[in-house]
């Protein structure tokens, strides 16, 4: 057996003298001599790394240094998942959930979709869209009245309880109030799409409905909407929903007390002076105005 | 206290100082892939660091070859192991040698590096852990987790395989 390995024992200077002798006389032992010789050599081919860069990683890699370690790490790490987790589920479910925008009555909201289209809200309006796929599904829910100043893009849709209104990017004003939904196109291309009814709209035109009848559908001169200009513009709007409409403005309540008139009003108040806003009203309807206090009027017959 | 002597950073950085390298080129000899080698190595080491309480120094050397031993499982692809020959400083031996001798010295030293390479991968990492990283006998066997025997076999086999093909040298 050892005889067998007497090369790893000669690679290893362990030949007894006389084994050496005869390996010596041997016609190879030349050769071994020379693998001997130029295999010590040897080197690998490359730079030797840094191997002091290498302790320090790995003296770093460990934080602590104390028995209680592994446990209190992996507490640690437990509880960090744990955040780390919820807190991702809590961004998760923000970017899927409906997003509420609310404009109070008597004040108006600025705010921009994720594609920076702007939407301006008039009072007394709330707007519900939701984050996700925002690029590829430009809808929102709107209840009142909105301004829509629409970044190019895919199609955007708003809803409402009277209709649809679909643009491809543009500027429009979209009222759905009550029974009343009104749409008027300021820039653009507009589709309203009531129950009923598919209207376009081109630039300046604008269209009513009241019960899902179109009750209105002419040209307008302005260039964006009046209210936005603290005006506000009626078209053949009924007395009850005028009244309405004051009160969401400039957040007030406005008794009537059961007067009921068949006269549509066609007109413009101002949103910022209620005196001169209530004193247009009792003219056109020949009532008396009543001031209870800073938020309280009543218009009244003035038999 | 801290229940081992390797927690101690300085007993930690010596034990790493004077087997990195080695284990580096053990792997490298195993798979030829030296930025693979390098990345079990640091693991290895991590290791040893994190769980230094529970090793003892005696046990640190044969802990870092079997965690490596085992992650270099997972190496899918082997290259070629790459070797070179140290630059020999001492120009004056050269002036002296005949060119004839010099030419010769080269065509060997090239078929060396080849048969080397044709080695199996037992017979090669044995070999060079002897020839290059300079262990002894002893050391390969705790390391390869075989007996004395089984390493002057390997080392015998390298040889003669490393022999035969210098037949036309004789």
């Amino acid at each position: 057996m050892e005889k067998n390995y007497k090369l790893s024992k000669w690679l290893n200077g362990e030949m007894t003298k006389t084994e050496l002798n005869e390996f010596q006389s041997q016609e190879d032992f030349a050769i071994y001599e020379k693998i001997k010789k130029y295999s010590s050599e040897l080197e690998i081919e490359t730079d030797k790394y840094n191997e002091e860069e290498m302790l320090d990683k790995v003296i770093s890699s460990k934080i602590k240094l104390n028995k209680t370690k592994p446990l209190y790490k992996n507490w640690f790490l437990k509880i960090a998942a744990v955040l780390v987790i919820g807190f991702g589920f809590f961004l998760g479910l923000e970017a899927f959930s409906e997003i509420t925008e609310i404009a109070k009555n008597g004040k108006q909201n600025v705010f921009s979709l994720p594609d920076n289209s702007e939407v301006v809200m008039n009072s007394g309006s709330k707007i519900e869209y939701s984050k996700w796929n925002w690029y590829n599904k430009r809808q929102l829910n709107l209840s009142g009245e909105a301004y829509f100043k629409v970044a190019k893009g895919k199609k955007f849709t708003v809803n409402t309880n009277s209709g649809k209104v679909t643009v491809l990017g543009t500027q429009f004003n979209v009222k759905s109030r009550n029974k009343r939904f009104d749409v008027t196109c300021y820039e653009g291309k507009v589709k309203v799409k009531s129950t009923k009814n598919e209207v376009i709209l081109l630039k300046g035109q604008t269209v009513s409905f009241e019960n899902n009848k179109m009750i209105i559908n002419q040209s307008v001169t302005e260039n964006k909407p009046l209210w936005t200009l603290n005006e506000m513009k009626f078209e053949k709007e009924k007395f009850k929903n005028l009244i309405q409409e004051i009160e969401i403005q400039y957040n007030i309540s406005l008794k009537t007390y059961g007067f009921k008139s068949e006269q549509l009003f066609t007109g413009t108040v101002p949103t910022d002076n209620i005196d001169i806003t209530l004193q247009i009203i009792a003219s056109n309807y020949h009532l008396k105005i009543k001031k209870i206090n800073e938020n309280s009027f009543e218009l009244v017959t003035s038999r | 206290m801290s229940s081992s002597e390797v927690c101690n950073e300085s007993v930690f950085s010596i034990f790493f100082r004077k087997n990195a390298n080695a284990l580096r080129n053990y792997l490298y000899y195993k798979f030829g892939n030296l930025s693979q080698a390098e990345d079990i190595t640091q693991d290895a080491f991590i290791k040893l660091w994190q769980n230094c309480a529970d090793v003892p120094l005696e046990k640190a050397k044969s802990y870092v070859y079997t965690i490596a031993t085992n992650s270099s499982l997972n190496v899918i692809t082997h290259e070629k192991v790459k070797l070179k020959y140290q630059k020999r400083n001492t120009q004056n031996v050269r002036i002296h040698e005949n060119p004839e001798f010099l030419l010769e010295e080269s065509q060997f030293k090239e078929k060396l590096l080849k048969a080397i390479e044709k080695l199996n991968e037992t017979q090669r990492v044995a070999f060079l852990m002897h020839r290059i990283d300079g262990k002894k006998y002893s050391e390969i066997a705790e390391i390869l987790n075989i007996s004395v025997k089984a390493v002057e076999k390997r080392i015998h086999i390298a040889l003669t395989e490393l022999r035969k093909e210098f037949d036309y040298f004789k």
